[in-house]
């Protein structure tokens, strides 16, 4: 299987009065695999059906390698799709839900069932072939979804939330077999997700989506280190990221009582917000603050802290009482700063 | 129903009960139960209690006893084959329209846009509406000769066709009442498949022929068998239309049915002296047919009914 | 089916075809009914009121017309009514209440519903006659309401069964009785039940023909099924005035069908809901 170059060009999306999808401009490079990451209705799912050809575009165009495709319909399309439902047809064996495209472009007999077996064994369910899809389990039913998007060497392999109805035990293990399979095959692939550790763990870049926007599309640790906008920065990384709306002046930022000294070129004088993740807050420092909440996290403890009106959430290996006083502290070489509009700003000492 | 057992007995069923606890639930089902034991449970026994007798227009105030003879008579009558073929050829026609319309029209009007969809059916809904009598009589004036008869008029050949051919006239005028049973669940079956497996089917590659023969058809199954038997047992014991049509001619016994010939030897006084008890033994056999039946499909079709259309009538 | 077929406007004029007939048909006789000479769908002659005399005449011997009329009113009026209070209070009582043989009774009403009814029309007949109830309208509505019913029952409790369990336990725990409950309470919530039930009801009662046929001789008591009948069997050629009698007969029905087409689809299948 070999993977094509999926583009995307000024794609939209109207449903009457509602946009779903605002000119969005994408680049799939050829065996990337590309997680389109939001909160529900932000348009990540639009997109997918619309690359996959169940939506049609409002505007703009779809390139499959150099071919343009917005206009075929999905059985033109060569797209391999695995639904949030699976989407197996219970009348028939797993068998012959894997062989249905395949019979569809009207293979048979021995040539038949050995693709089929091929890609039955490639997802580890060859021993369940002659079963219903009602008589396997969840996990292994979207193996036999996934073996029957993959057995057509499609040359886009689409994953809608493929992990959302699995056990979480089971979820883990999905996860990691996916991406795996992924790269030996090289197929591109583009997968729907609103778990953003999910994104992070499976995708080589992820498209960050908010209300038919593109946030940000690059790179997890990009992502997770430079984050485009507040959005961003606020969705993915869990505990989520610390951000305190308040002004920079005078080589700090203020927030209330609370002042932390950002030794930068700040933004633009005037209203902003400060992001600090957890994890990047220390004891021992120049903030005083009372501790609201402590959560044992097995290896690590989240200890919430009300700093001055402000809350701020720590990760740390100390575990301090409620009402204790705590001093907090920032390395200030991992502050993200953000501008009025939420836009990240550079930080150049 | 967990429920119900909080809410108003929390003691199991009883003997020491107060009788008046029943008294409400007796309320409220008097009426209806007045009027099944009045109209459903003693016509039932009465069929076949008349049927062992030789009530008729003679002896209406003292039928006599006579066993099975009415039977026999049935099963000496020499028109008694011609009537069953006429009975086995209607059902079976007309079934064959039905289910095969109704399909039809399910699958094409699912297959366009809604608003489109749904005046197509309610349409075809309306021979299903019409008064009996009305829709009869707009048969024989369409099916008039010519100058007058639009089915002459577009076939080019001049005939009163429920003269020429009848049994077509009445397969076609049944079968587009009866349709819109089939046509309605058939709807229904087709909108509750998951839309999922129709993307899934279009991304597999299949095109809509494909995906009806290979994906809807399939899960039709059992709706499609429900319609059927239903409709069999409906078809097998209606006989209002043809009798309007009709009336079991041209001729004698062209298209009598079974149900028809019962209902002419008990209520119509063809010969002087109407034969009530002969009647009633050919009413008998599809009483007797109907509440087996009844009860198979009770079984068979119990969740599947449940679930269906039960609220459509019958035929 | 959710996604459109590429080519649907095809499948478009396909329905528009097949929808032909029945609509020549209800044209024919409005056509008919008004310009009394149809050839095919054309009319041949100028509009005649003299199709409507029946309307203030009577005509060949029969009674006239508004008898029938009245009569029909009253027979659909009756049986809808009847039905809808008897099948709910039934319906109510096997979804809401426990008694012994609940289950047995559902089942029963359940293969009462299957069970073709019209085949005992001889032994009601026969029944009629011994109740000294034939030949009166009252007999014939008792019969209507009772043939009805299991279909009644089965839709009437569907909607019961959505009611939430907690109102009745509320209205018990006030004192109120069930009986009062089920009037000021649960009726009025199942409304769009209630009136789809006697939509249906009302729609099969007009149009009923055989029951009326058979249990019905004297002429003040005919329904306008039967008057319009006694057209059909005479070797006539006054087709313009019976098909204004059809027009008449019919004008109900399709002016609910033209109004609420959208609702009678509700009734008639795809489950009324809501």
């Amino acid at each position: 299987m070999k993977g094509i170059a999926l583009r995307l060009e000024g794609l939209t999306k109207h449903f009457g009065r509602v946009v779903a999808l605002q000119a969005l401009d994408l680049d799939v490079r050829a065996g990337e695999m590309v997680a389109f990451l939001g909160p529900s209705g932000c348009g990540k799912t639009t997109t997918l059906l619309m690359i996959a050809g169940i939506y049609q575009p409002t505007a703009g165009a779809i390139y499959f390698a150099d071919r343009r495709v917005d206009h075929l319909h999905p059985r033109d399309r060569d797209v391999g799709m695995v639904f949030q439902s699976y989407a197996l047809y219970p009348h028939l064996t797993i068998f012959e839900n894997i062989a249905f495209p395949l019979r569809l472009k009207g293979l048979r007999g021995n040539e038949l069932a050995s693709k089929v077996r091929q890609s039955a064994e490639l997802l580890g369910i060859a021993h369940l072939l002659e079963r219903r899809p009602g008589q396997v389990s969840g996990g292994q039913q979207q193996r036999a979804a996934l073996a029957r998007a993959l057995v057509k060497e499609p040359q886009v392999l689409l994953l809608d939330e493929p992990l959302s109805n699995l056990d979480a035990q089971i979820r883990l293990q999905a996860r990691g077999e996916i991406r795996r399979l992924q790269l030996d095959l090289g197929v591109t692939s583009v997968l729907v997700t609103h778990d953003q550790a999910e994104a992070l763990a499976m995708a080589d870049r992820v498209a960050v989506f908010s209300l038919g926007e593109l946030q940000q599309f690059a790179s997890p640790d990009e992502l997770y280190t430079r984050p485009a906008n507040t959005f961003v920065a606020g969705f993915v990384g869990h505990p989520p990221m610390n951000l305190i709306r308040g002004t920079f002046a005078d080589g700090a930022f203020t927030s209330n009582g609370l002042k932390i000294p950002v030794p930068f070129r700040l933004p633009p004088a005037g209203g902003g917000t400060l992001g600090m993740r957890p994890e990047d807050l220390v004891v021992g420092g120049p903030i005083r603050g009372r501790v609201v909440v402590v959560e044992p996290l097995g290896r690590q403890v989240l200890v919430t802290v009300d700093a001055a009106g402000s809350t701020l959430t720590m990760l740390t290996n100390v575990r301090p009482s409620v009402g204790e006083t705590v001093a907090v502290g920032v390395n200030s070489a991992r502050l993200h700063l953000f501008d009025a509009g939420g836009r990240r700003v550079e930080a150049a000492a | 129903m967990a429920h119900e057992a909080v809410l108003v007995e929390r003691a199991p069923a009883h003997p020491r009960r107060r009788g008046s606890h029943y008294l409400m639930p007796a309320l409220f089902l008097t009426p209806a139960t007045i009027l099944i034991l009045l109209f459903f449970l003693l016509p039932v026994i009465t069929t076949i209690g008349l049927s062992l007798t030789d009530i008729s227009t003679l002896t209406f105030r003292q039928p006599k006893w006579v066993g099975v003879a009415n039977y026999r008579e049935l099963l000496g009558d020499p028109f008694l084959g011609k009537i069953m073929a006429n009975t086995a050829r209607y059902v079976f026609l007309t079934l064959l329209f039905n289910v095969g319309m109704g399909l039809l029209l399910a699958l094409l009007t699912t297959s366009v846009r809604e608003r489109y969809g749904g005046q197509v059916r309610a349409l075809w809904l309306l021979p299903r509406i019409l008064p009996p009598v009305v829709y009869v009589f707009i048969w024989q004036g369409l099916t008039l000769e010519a100058p007058f008869g639009l089915v002459s008029d577009v076939l080019g050949v001049s005939r009163n066709w429920i003269s020429a051919s009848p049994w077509t006239v009445i397969i076609l005028a049944n079968g587009m009442v009866g349709a819109s049973f089939g046509m309605l669940i058939f709807t229904s079956a087709i909108r509750a498949i998951p839309p999922d497996l129709f993307y899934a089917a279009a991304v597999d590659g299949a095109t809509t022929l494909q995906t009806v023969r290979r994906v809807v058809l399939p899960l039709l199954r059992w709706p499609i068998m429900f319609v059927t038997a239903y409709q069999t047992l409906s078809l097998l014991t209606s006989f209002e239309y043809i009798l309007l049509l009709t009336n079991g001619g041209p001729g004698f016994y062209t298209t009598t049915v079974w149900a028809l010939h019962a209902y002419q030897l008990a209520l119509q006084n063809y010969f002087g002296n109407v034969q009530f008890g002969l009647g009633a033994a050919m009413a008998a056999v599809l009483v007797v047919i109907g509440i087996v039946v009844s009860f198979l499909y009770l079984r068979i079709f119990n969740f599947r009914a449940l679930v269906a259309e039960p609220k459509v009538e019958v035929n | 089916m959710p996604l459109l077929p590429p080519r649907w406007r095809l499948t478009l004029i396909v329905l528009a075809a097949l929808c032909v007939p029945i609509a020549s048909g209800v044209v024919w006789l409005f056509l008919t009914g008004t310009f009394d000479r149809v050839h095919g769908l054309i009319p041949v002659r100028s509009p005649s009121l003299d199709n409507w005399r029946f309307l203030w005449q009577s005509v060949g011997g029969r009674p006239p017309v508004h008898v029938a009329i009245v009569n029909s009113l009253v027979f659909a009026v009756l049986v809808a009514s009847l039905e809808v209070v008897i099948a709910s209070m039934a319906a109510y009582a096997i979804s809401r209440m426990s008694f012994p043989g609940r289950r047995l009774y559902l089942g029963f009403v359940l293969v009462l519903h299957a069970f073709p009814a019209v085949s005992l029309i001889i032994a009601i007949f026969y029944i009629l006659r011994l109740l000294g109830l034939f030949d009166t309208l009252t007999g014939v509505i008792l019969v209507k309401a009772a043939l009805e019913l299991p279909l009644g029952i089965w839709l009437m409790k569907g909607f019961f069964d959505t009611l939430s369990w907690e109102m009745e336990m509320a209205a018990l725990v006030d004192g109120m009785s069930r009986w009062r409950l089920f009037w000021k309470v649960a009726m009025p919530l199942v409304r769009p039940g209630l009136l789809a039930l006697g939509t249906f009801a009302l729609l099969s009662a007009w149009g009923e023909f055989i029951l009326p046929y058979t249990l019905i001789v004297s002429s003040q008591r005919t329904l306008m099924s039967s008057y319009l009948q006694t057209f059909l069997t005479e070797g006539y050629s006054d087709f313009g005035m019976v098909a204004a009698v059809g027009v008449v007969y019919a004008l109900p029905v399709v002016a609910i069908f033209l109004v609420g087409q959208r609702y009678l689809l509700n009734i008639y299948g795809g489950g009324v809901k809501g």
